[in-house]
This record gives structure tokens, sequence and C-alpha cells, in this order.
């Protein structure tokens, strides 16, 4: 019953697609009895036209979006406008965490993630840069001092109240210069965003959906590891395991995201967890329609782990882990107030519990090999 | 702590010689029967051994820990080793910092007792430095000046290229031609025009240069050790004037202090591998490969039993451990030659080419290909690869076209890994992954 409906689905989506692509999906719309295993390539079409082209699309239209609240606190740099400029960072940071993982082809050509959200943001040397106003942000050296961390810094770390924040875009000393700073960091956010959205609707997208094999460079298997090295050391380490100190032993809490702002990691986390299971699950980019998905591909592989169906058992982890996550203060409040920070580390295992999920039992499922390892360093 | 060092584990290395040698000479009667029963009987001193048996062999006393004394003292001590080895991380934190000179970076490379050229002062007051110990060993360069100078000059051209060609060139992204900086994941370096880090050329040259020449081709060596009435002194246990040890003992202490003068505790140094930025921590990283698990274990032991063997005057003991040691420090290096090469290649072999860890990868490689000229093959004298091949081997490297690193290929990156792993007891796939 599984694998007939698998087929249904792999047969609709395949039609849906066929209209935009004529001729190089016909091969693929075979109504014999497909093959014991799993079709990869309507997979991938449902991943590249319906979630992460689509998510490019949003990010960079949010990211139009801060463009024109900035100008209006540029027209009138009143507190108003500052907390619209903030309502507006916040919007677009939380897209982002849509397609932080898509870490791929375009993305992975400009290093969108490292020169999207380093953080902590290097404040100190965005203030020499700000004094100087000599700065060179496409520099690998300043990708600590641009993107989101940034922008919190300059909407949120620049004093302890609006007034304090607003004073400093006021003061004629400095005005200028944070005004231009601000600028130069959005049109660099705008620039990398578009020449990746650009680059995926013109060209890579068929070479991301053309590339439907299974080896170790077939775009399936890269995908994969892309995104469970996204889980493991971005969303859990990145956003909870590093501040909480599991690595250095020691708290950290100013490595939180968005830690300026002091109240939003935890939306962060929520919503980068929340984009890692849709994705899993297929589910279309802002939509409640389900494609296919690394959850149909197990199905259709008829995955099982000690007996029992393993996409639930990913997804009922996922939605353990939201629990526990959800059930926390904020994470700076969590790690600052809290010695050792023993609930926000329960919550962490819990996220962790999903690792050997996707590492281990979906990727043996679906016979593919994890070709990351902790990096060498020196 | 204190109690452990009476915790003599005793291992009993080398049993006694068999009396009986003679057994078979026919027209010879066994002299005495008693040096060939088992029992300590007759006026034997030990079973089968001693009086008017053969005299009875020393047992030897192979501790835990690499911890040595007399007379309640320890008589174990490399200051100087320790010394070099904090002036080297400090010279190489110094080599990152865009506003150091060549003077500078000279002077540190070069000390001179008294100077304010680190950080720490007790570095200043020491009369140590590492460019006096660089290409310096008894075994290959003691009647080898030439090829001393010209691995020196390499030393301080890298320094040299690294002021004048990288640094004014920091702010600035590099691309095939010219010198900048480039992303390597999260880290940024800083190259040369051709793609050379030259900080990992100097970092990982010294690793053959400094330490492993050191260790494996001076005081390790023969050599040494027996310098001058070292071995009668040494039977005689006569010390050096106001010291606990003898002078054999210390020229041990001192090739071990080279690989572990680092280490929080290095009676028991395998307990935080990594303490330094040269042999220890590669040790401790090739450790880390389960192609090559023991390792650590392989090359403490050799140190600990043959400087056991010093104390109980079994000199044969002694080598048999050095060429342990030379052997194993030798694949160290090696193996993370190959390794380096085929990390670099995984990451420029891929759709999005990684040119920023690849090169950092290669860098390294290169001063680990360098160092392959200070290595030892066992019962030779003479290192794994001589200075002319190695000196090929790295012009192969730069050479795939006029912008050196960004242009090799892999073809060039195998054919280098299967020339270095053919020569030892591992393949390319071991040390590659």
């Amino acid at each position: 019953m599984r694998h007939f409906l698998g087929l249904v689905i792999v047969l609709v989506v395949l039609w849906g697609c066929s209209s935009d692509n004529g001729t190089t999906m016909s091969d693929d719309v075979d109504p014999g009895p497909p093959a014991q295993g799993f079709e990869r390539r309507p997979m991938l079409v449902n991943w590249a036209d319906n979630i992460i082209i689509p998510g490019y699309e949003a990010f960079t239209d949010e990211l139009n979006k801060l463009q024109s609240a900035f100008d209006d606190f540029k027209q009138d740099s009143n507190e108003a406008n500052l907390v619209a400029f903030r309502t507006a960072w916040l919007d677009a940071y939380l897209v982002w965490q849509r397609v932080d993982m898509f870490e791929i082809g375009p993305a992975e050509n400009v290093g969108l993630r490292l020169n999207i959200n380093i953080y902590p943001v290097d404040f100190a040397k965005v203030e020499e840069h700000v004094a100087s106003g000599d700065y060179d942000l496409t520099l690998s050296s300043n990708r600590d001092t641009k993107g989101f961390p940034a922008l919190d810094y300059l909407i949120n770390g620049l004093g302890d109240s609006d007034a304090d924040i607003v004073s400093k875009y006021n003061e004629l000393a400095s005005k200028d210069n944070y005004i231009a700073y601000v600028e130069a960091v959005l049109a660099d956010m705008q620039q990398l965003s578009s020449t990746v959205l650009s680059d995926w609707k013109e060209g890579y997208r068929d070479t991301f959906v053309n590339n439907d094999g299974s080896s170790s460079t077939a775009s399936v298997d890269r995908f994969v590891n892309d995104y469970i090295f996204y889980f493991e050391k971005f969303l859990r380490a990145g956003k909870m395991g590093i501040p909480l100190g599991v690595f250095s032993g020691t708290p950290i809490p100013e490595n939180v995201e968005a830690y300026h702002k002091g109240d939003v990691s935890k939306q962060l986390f929520l919503e980068g967890l929340e984009a890692v299971q849709d994705f899993f699950n297929g589910r279309h980019f802002a939509s409640s329609t389900i494609g296919e998905g690394l959850a149909s591909y197990l199905d259709t592989l008829n995955a099982l782990k000690e007996g029992e169906d393993l996409n639930r058992i990913i997804n009922d982890q996922f939605d353990a882990a939201r629990e526990s996550v959800n059930g926390l203060g904020t994470f700076r409040t969590e790690i600052e107030d809290n010695t050792p920070p023993t609930t926000m580390l329960q919550a962490y295992d819990e996220v962790q519990r999903a690792v050997p999920l996707l590492k281990v039992d979906m990727v043996s499922a679906m016979s593919i090999s994890i070709d990351f390892v902790d990096a060498d360093g020196d | 702590m204190s109690f452990k060092k009476n915790l003599f584990l005793l291992i009993v290395v080398s049993l006694f010689v068999a009396c009986s040698s003679d057994d078979n000479g026919d027209e010879m009667p066994d002299p005495i029967a008693t040096c060939d029963d088992n029992e300590q009987n007759g006026d034997e001193t030990g079973v089968d051994c001693g009086g008017s048996c053969t005299p009875c062999e020393t047992a030897i006393e192979n501790p835990s820990s690499y911890t040595f004394e007399r007379n309640g003292e320890s008589t174990v001590g490399f200051g100087g080793q320790t010394t070099r080895l904090l002036m080297g991380d400090e010279l190489l934190g110094a080599f990152m910092d865009n506003t150091s000179t060549v003077e500078k970076l000279n002077a540190m490379f070069a000390h001179m007792e008294g100077e304010a050229d680190f950080e720490n002062a007790d570095l200043n007051a020491s009369d140590k430095n590492i460019r006096s110990k660089t290409a310096a060993s008894a075994d290959y360069f003691a009647s080898n000046a030439t090829d001393q100078a010209l691995i020196r000059a390499d030393f301080d051209s890298w320094i040299n290229n690294q002021v004048t060609n990288v640094y004014p060139n920091w702010e600035v992204a590099a691309v095939a031609g010219s010198a900048g900086q480039i992303a390597d994941g999260s880290s940024t370096r800083y190259i040369s025009a051709k793609g050379l880090e030259y900080n990992q050329l100097f970092n990982k040259g010294l690793i053959g240069a400094l330490t492993g020449d050191q260790v494996l081709n001076n005081y390790l060596s023969p050599a040494i050790l027996d310098e001058g009435d070292n071995r009668a002194n040494n039977d005689a246990g006569t010390v050096e004037d106001g010291k606990t040890y003898t002078k054999m003992e210390h020229k041990w202490d001192e090739a071990y202090g080279y690989v572990y003068g680092l280490n929080a505790d290095p009676s028991n140094p395998n307990a935080d591998l990594g303490a330094d930025s040269f042999l220890n921590k590669y040790i401790g990283r090739v450790e880390g490969d389960d192609d090559f698990a023991g390792i650590a274990d392989e090359i403490f032991e050799a140190f600990k039993l043959g400087r056991a063997a010093i104390v109980a005057q079994k000199y044969d003991v002694r080598d048999e451990q050095a060429e342990i040691i030379k052997e194993k420090i030798s694949e160290i290096i090696g193996i993370r030659a190959v390794y380096y090469l085929q990390q670099g290649k995984n990451a420029i072999d891929q759709e999005t080419p990684d040119f920023g860890g690849a090169f950092h990868d290669f860098s390294e490689g290169y001063g680990f290909i360098y160092s392959l000229q200070f290595t030892r093959k066992p019962g030779t004298e003479t290192p794994y690869f001589s200075k002319a091949e190695v000196d090929a081997f790295l012009m192969d490297l730069m050479d795939d076209g006029e912008n050196g690193l960004w242009d090799v290929t892999g073809e060039t990156l195998d054919a280098i890994s299967e020339a270095i792993a053919e020569r030892f007891d591992f393949t390319v796939e071991q040390a590659g992954s």
C-alpha cells in the first residue's frame, strides 16, 4: 500500500513539473511499474522547485523589506523607525533560518552561510570599520563584521535603550559613518543572496535535478550530507551546544545567535528546527503541501528501526526536540542564570538524539555515505 | 602522585642468558652442572648465573611512567628543549601578526641571550635558540655544512617572503598569481601568489629540521650517546658536575624533551598529546587515525624502555629502542605528508573547489614533505628521502602551472603520495583519511 501511494505521489509530482521542463522529464514519466527503489529525481525536483528556490525568493524579498525599513530609518532616525527596522531584521533573520541549510552549489560558491551569519560578531572590529570608513566587506577576514550578527549589534547593541541607540544615528560625529556601514552590510547581503537566487534559476536548478543518480557526487547524496552537516554543526552545535559550553567545557553565553537582541535566539533556533523537519517531510516552502522528500523516501524503502517506522521515529524525535526547547526561557538567560544550565542541556540532548537517526539510520537505509568528519584544524 | 614513584613496575626485559651454550661440545664435558638446572645453587648469585657460571645480567627496571631517580632525586631534565618548543610556538604566533618585521622574526628565530625577543621573559633570559639547532644533528650535518646552510636559508626565506610578500597583501583577496587572504571554512588563510602559507612551511618544516633531526639523528645516535667517556661514566654511575644524571642519561632525555617537553605531566605525556605545535601534536593526530592507533604508545614505550636500559647499562636494548623511535617518528612525518596532500586533493576535487582549505592542507603537506629529509631509516645512516628527492617532490608540487598550487593536479598529488607511501610501511589510503 505504501509503495503504491509512493508511486502515486511520484507521478503527481512528475506531472506537475513536466510542464515547465517537458523534454528532459519525458524519460522519467514511465507508466510501467517502477523499480523496487525510490525515484530520486522527483524528490530533487520538489526540493529545487518547491522548497529551495521559493525559499531564496522569500529571503531576497525579506532583505528588500529590510532595506526599505532601513531607508525609512535613515530618512528619520527615530525610535519608531528603529523598532520597525528591528522587526524587519528579525523577519529576515527568521526566513534566513529557512534557507541556511541549502549550502550547496550557488550558496557554496559564494560561501553564503559564513558571509551572512558568523556569530558572535566582532563588534570591536565593526566599530573600527565604522570609525575609519575604510573596509572591504568582501574579504574573508571581515566575515565576522557583517551579515545578521553585525546588524544585531548595530540595531540592538549600540546602547542600553532605544533612545541611546537612536542617538548614535543622530550624533553629528557618528551618524554618517553608522548609516554608511549599515548600508554597506545590507548591500553585501543583498548582493550575495540575489547571486545565489539567480544562479539557482539560471542553470543550477537543472544541474542539481539532472544529477539524480546515487553516488557520492550525486545531488541527493551530497545534499543529504549538507543537510545533516547543517543540523549537526550549525543548528545543534552553533545555536545551542557552543554557547552551552558542550564542546569547550565552559558556557559562552555571548556566543548565542542574536546576542545583542538577547531574547530571540530560541525563536531563531525553533525556526531552523522546523525548517529541517519540513525539509525532511518534503513540505513545500510556506505551504501545507507535502511533496517527495526524505520521509517518503524512507517510506518507499520501508525503512524500519527496531521494527518501528523510521520516518515516524525521526519526526517524533524532531517533535520531542521542539517541545523540549519550547519549554526553555531565552537561551541567553538559561545560560547566564543557571550553573550549569541543566534544563537547556537536557533540551540540547533531545536535539542531539536526532543526529544518529539521520546520520546512521537514515543514510544507511538510503545507502548514502557520510563524507564529513570533524575539521582537522591545523 | 609521589607514591607512584615507588610503584615501579618491574618488567624483566632481558632474561638470563642461558649458560649452556657449550653443551653441544662433546669433547668438553659440562663443567658445572648447576649452571643449567633452573635453580640457584652452587655458588650462583642468581638462577644459573653468577659465581662459577656466566655473569648474571641486570634486569631492566622499566617504570610505568618516564620517571627516573638516583638517590631519591629525579635524573630527568630537558629544560633546553622545553625552552625551544616555547620559542617556536611564540615565533609561529608572531608569523601571523602582520605588524611583525623581518628583523623581529629573525631575532625570535636566532635569539640571543638577554634580548627582549619574546613575551615570555624566561625565554628572553635563555641562551638557547632555534636556528642554531635547525639542521644541526651530529649524524647528518656535522660534516655537511652546505646543506645545513641551504636549509637554514629556506627558513630565512620563508620569514622574508611572509613579511615582504604576504603582509602587504593582508587586506587583499588572494587570486591565482597574487598574494592575499582566502577563506578556509570559517578561518582566513594568508597565502603567497602561488598559494603557499609560509607560516605552515615554517612550522611543519621545523618538525623535521628541528625536532625530528635533533631526536632521530642527534640525541638518539650512538655518536652522541656514547661520545667520549659517556659509556664508562654511565657504567660507573658518574654523574655530571652538580647534576643528578650521567651524560648519557641526559642526552636521551634531551631527545625525549623535543617530543614531550610541553606536556602537562611530561612523565605521562600521552594523556595530553597536542601540547605543542610540533611532533607532539602530530603524534596525537596520527594516533587519532584508526589505521595507526597505538603508535603514540609505541613511541613512548620505546623512549621509556630505552632510558631504563641506559640505567641498566644495556646498550643493545637502548639502541633497539632508538631504532623503534626512529622508525615510528619518521612514519609520523611520512603519514602526515600524504594525509595533507590527499585532504587537499579532496578539497579541490568537488563541484565547488575549496581552494582555501586545499592550500592550507598543501602548505602543511609541503612542510611535512620538507621534513622527510630529516627522517631516519632504521638500521641505516640515511633518511627515508634524501634532500634531492625532497626538493624534487616540492618542485613537482609547485610546477603544474605558472601559479603553483592554484594549478596543481590530482595526478601530481597522487604521484607524490604514492612515492612517499611506497617507501614506508603504510598505504596512501591508510594515511590519506
